[in-house]
């Protein structure tokens, strides 16, 4: 029993101490880990700018009249020669669709 | 002495308890106040959340309109310590005068742009530069990476992003977010803490009925027009004659979209809505439906043309070349102006007045562009001797590219009148429909055994013998009307002697239309005639514009096959 409130009173304030420095630290950790949030947001910011910077750039390259003027033995269009196109199938769709995304990811860079 | 030590070192300590007691007392409640205050502005940064547009899209999802992040380079006078070598460097990589720079910055205040969205690389080298006093705060500009293209369609934006044109305007409170303010947490060296917030507010996306490459087959054909016939202007528009979808609309003179804050009125002008003009021998579908579907005539009337002229009002109107008599499917097949003045006497001032407004003339189309104009068409009590004369052949009347382009597609789709639109939908960042294009007002307006009676006449305009041979597709029948008017002479308000508007306006497949489309020349030199300047544009247009789509040819003679299957 003497032993016991021997070791009690050290114990309670090694806990103490414990408790208090592990507040200090956890504290000192979810600073660190807020600093480190806030690095990686401006990290995602600057990597979304460039994201946002090249798709500008590939929709620019891919436009239309860019791959029109390119010469047509290389990546350049050409419209199908209509003499050499045969349409089997369903009746050709004569009426018109509404323009629809639905089933495409447009959600920006 | 001991005791006596004790007890001085007890007071001192008791006394540096109460001073520090007393400090803090002062710092926590006398001045906690102000303190606070002191504290949250050295902690605490308010940031705007940034507002990004959404993107444009046309019909197939190509994007036509998106944001790029930029640095815009901003000076605080107080801060500033450059030197004049600094300002002239500085002032050569922004490309402005280093006096206009100095001109810019005030005496005192905290805060004065020196030049707005930088590019990337140019932020850099002015970074390099290590001036104090100088800052950059990210902006989002708008850009528009197929440049000219639709530009009349998509419009653009001022510098702080405010909607200016097009689509960018009438839908902006669609493609705009309401952005706010956050509080985010910053230590004694200004680093930020996270907020956990999203920093951007997205607007919604649009899709348009716009197809990028039948934009872009329009444009160029009229780039070629507009350099052969030396023109002062030109228009087209290519619709879907079912739906009312616009699937390219073009207007020459045009701009770069990036650069549309410094062009001038003239390009900028939407002049397939905004601009009126006499439609001459087009505006014959008006008296030839008309006649029609009140069985006045037939294709097979007779008219007898063979003087080559007509008195209306006491003014002789003639035709351009002599005829002899000529049914009513040939009056407009080789665009009789005597004909179709026989023609508009039998369908009467009041009857003509009706069909007119019937196919939308006079009214704007509720197109979903800003800046339409409604023309004008003025009523039977107001006309004079002349005007039954005048009206039956298309002058007198003002209509709008798109308001003529509309009146033929009732034709083509079996007599209802669609209303043209170029917004399909409206979709939200995180891809919900907000809103969609529904037609809920369409409006028949001739009979379908009337539509499809002059569409039998328009096709005669494209074959041998009409005026519009030169509109004719391998492979598929056209119809069509060519139209050729005097412009008013401004200086004179009477008819100008050499300024001419040449048109077309016609349909392809014309049995099962896939597209119609109007093409307008404005002041041809060379040749003034629709059939001549208008009608091969048309060609040229619908004969890549059908391949794109994949139309059949309706003559099978195919000799290689491809197989598509649908």
């Amino acid at each position: 029993m003497h032993l016991v409130s021997f070791m009690l009173k050290p114990f309670l304030i090694i806990l103490l101490l414990v408790g208090v420095f592990g507040l200090v630290y956890l504290r000192s950790n979810f600073l660190k880990l807020e600093y480190n949030l806030g690095e990686l947001e401006k990290k995602k910011m600057h990597c979304l700018r460039d994201r946002k910077m090249l798709f500008a750039e590939k929709t620019s390259l891919l436009s239309f009249a860019r791959l029109e003027s390119s010469p047509s033995d290389q990546e350049g269009f050409v419209l199908p020669d209509r003499l050499k196109v045969v349409h089997i199938g369903k009746q050709v769709r004569s009426l018109p669709h509404q323009a629809s995304l639905k089933q495409k990811q447009l959600a920006e860079p | 002495m001991s005791k006596k030590r004790a007890v001085i070192l007890h007071t001192a300590i008791i006394f540096s308890f109460i001073l520090v007691s007393l400090r803090l007392a002062d710092l926590m409640i006398i001045d906690h106040k102000r303190l606070t205050e002191k504290a949250q502005q050295q902690h605490i940064k308010v940031e705007d959340i940034q507002v990004r547009r959404g993107t444009i899209f046309d019909r197939k999802g190509r994007e036509l309109a998106l944001n790029l992040e930029l640095e815009s380079l901003y000076c605080d006078p107080e801060a500033l310590t450059a030197d004049k070598e600094d300002i002239k460097k500085l002032a050569s990589l922004v490309k402005k005068e280093p006096r206009r720079i100095l001109a810019k910055i005030p005496d005192e205040g905290r805060f004065v742009w020196i030049k707005r969205k930088l590019a990337p690389e140019i932020a850099d080298k002015v970074r390099d530069l290590e001036i104090e006093g100088l800052g950059f705060v990210t902006e989002a500009k708008r850009v528009y990476p197929k440049g000219e293209l639709a530009s009349h369609i998509i419009g653009f934006v001022g510098i702080d992003n405010q909607a200016l044109e097009g689509v960018e305007l009438k839908f902006d409170k669609y493609l705009t977010a309401k952005g706010g303010k956050v509080l985010l947490e910053r230590d004694a060296s200004g680093k930020t803490l996270s907020s956990g917030v999203n920093m951007e507010a997205k607007g919604n996306n649009i899709v348009l009925t716009i197809d990028e490459v039948l934009q872009r087959l329009v444009e160029k054909e009229l780039d070629k027009a507009m350099e052969q016939w030396k023109a002062a202007a030109a228009s087209a528009i290519m619709m879907d004659p079912y739906t009312g979808e616009i699937l390219a609309l073009a207007n020459r003179p045009a701009y770069d979209t990036n650069r549309g804050g410094s062009v001038s009125g003239f390009e900028k002008r939407n002049r397939a809505i905004t601009d009126c003009y006499e439609p001459g021998s087009t505006f014959k579908i008006v008296i030839g439906a008309g006649s029609l579907e009140e069985k006045l005539v037939t294709p097979n009337s007779l008219f007898d043309v063979s003087k080559g002229g007509i008195q209306v009002g006491g003014k002789t109107i003639r035709d351009v070349h002599k005829y002899g008599v000529l049914t009513f499917k040939e009056v407009i097949q080789k665009s009789s102006n005597v004909g179709s003045i026989m023609a508009g006497i039998k369908l009467g001032k009041e009857n003509i007045y009706r069909y007119s407004k019937l196919f939308g003339i006079g009214d704007k189309t509720g197109i979903d562009l800003p800046g339409e104009v409604s023309g004008w068409i003025h009523k039977p009590e107001r006309w004079s001797g002349t005007s039954l004369g005048a009206i039956s052949i298309g002058q007198e009347v003002a209509v709008t590219p798109v308001q003529m382009l509309r009146a033929y597609s009732a034709i083509a789709n079996g007599g209802i009148l669609v209303r043209p639109h170029v917004v399909s939908e409206i979709i939200s960042p995180d891809n919900r429909i907000v809103a969609s294009f529904r037609d809920n007002d369409v409006q028949r307006i001739i009979s379908a055994k009337t539509a499809e009676t002059f569409k039998d006449i328009l096709k005669s305009v494209t074959e041998e013998g009409g005026t519009a041979k030169s509109a004719s597709v391998d492979g598929n029948l056209v119809a069509g009307k060519t139209g050729t008017a005097q412009m008013i002479d401004p200086a004179t308000k009477r008819y100008s002697r050499d300024k001419y508007v040449s048109s077309f306006v016609g349909f392809v497949p014309a049995d099962k239309p896939r597209l119609a489309m109007i093409v307008i020349v404005y002041e041809p030199k060379g040749q003034i005639y629709g059939g001549v300047v208008a009608a091969p544009v048309f060609r040229e247009i619908t004969r890549q514009a059908l391949s794109y789509l994949n139309v059949p040819r309706e003559d099978n003679l195919g000799q290689h096959a491809l197989l598509v299957l649908r």
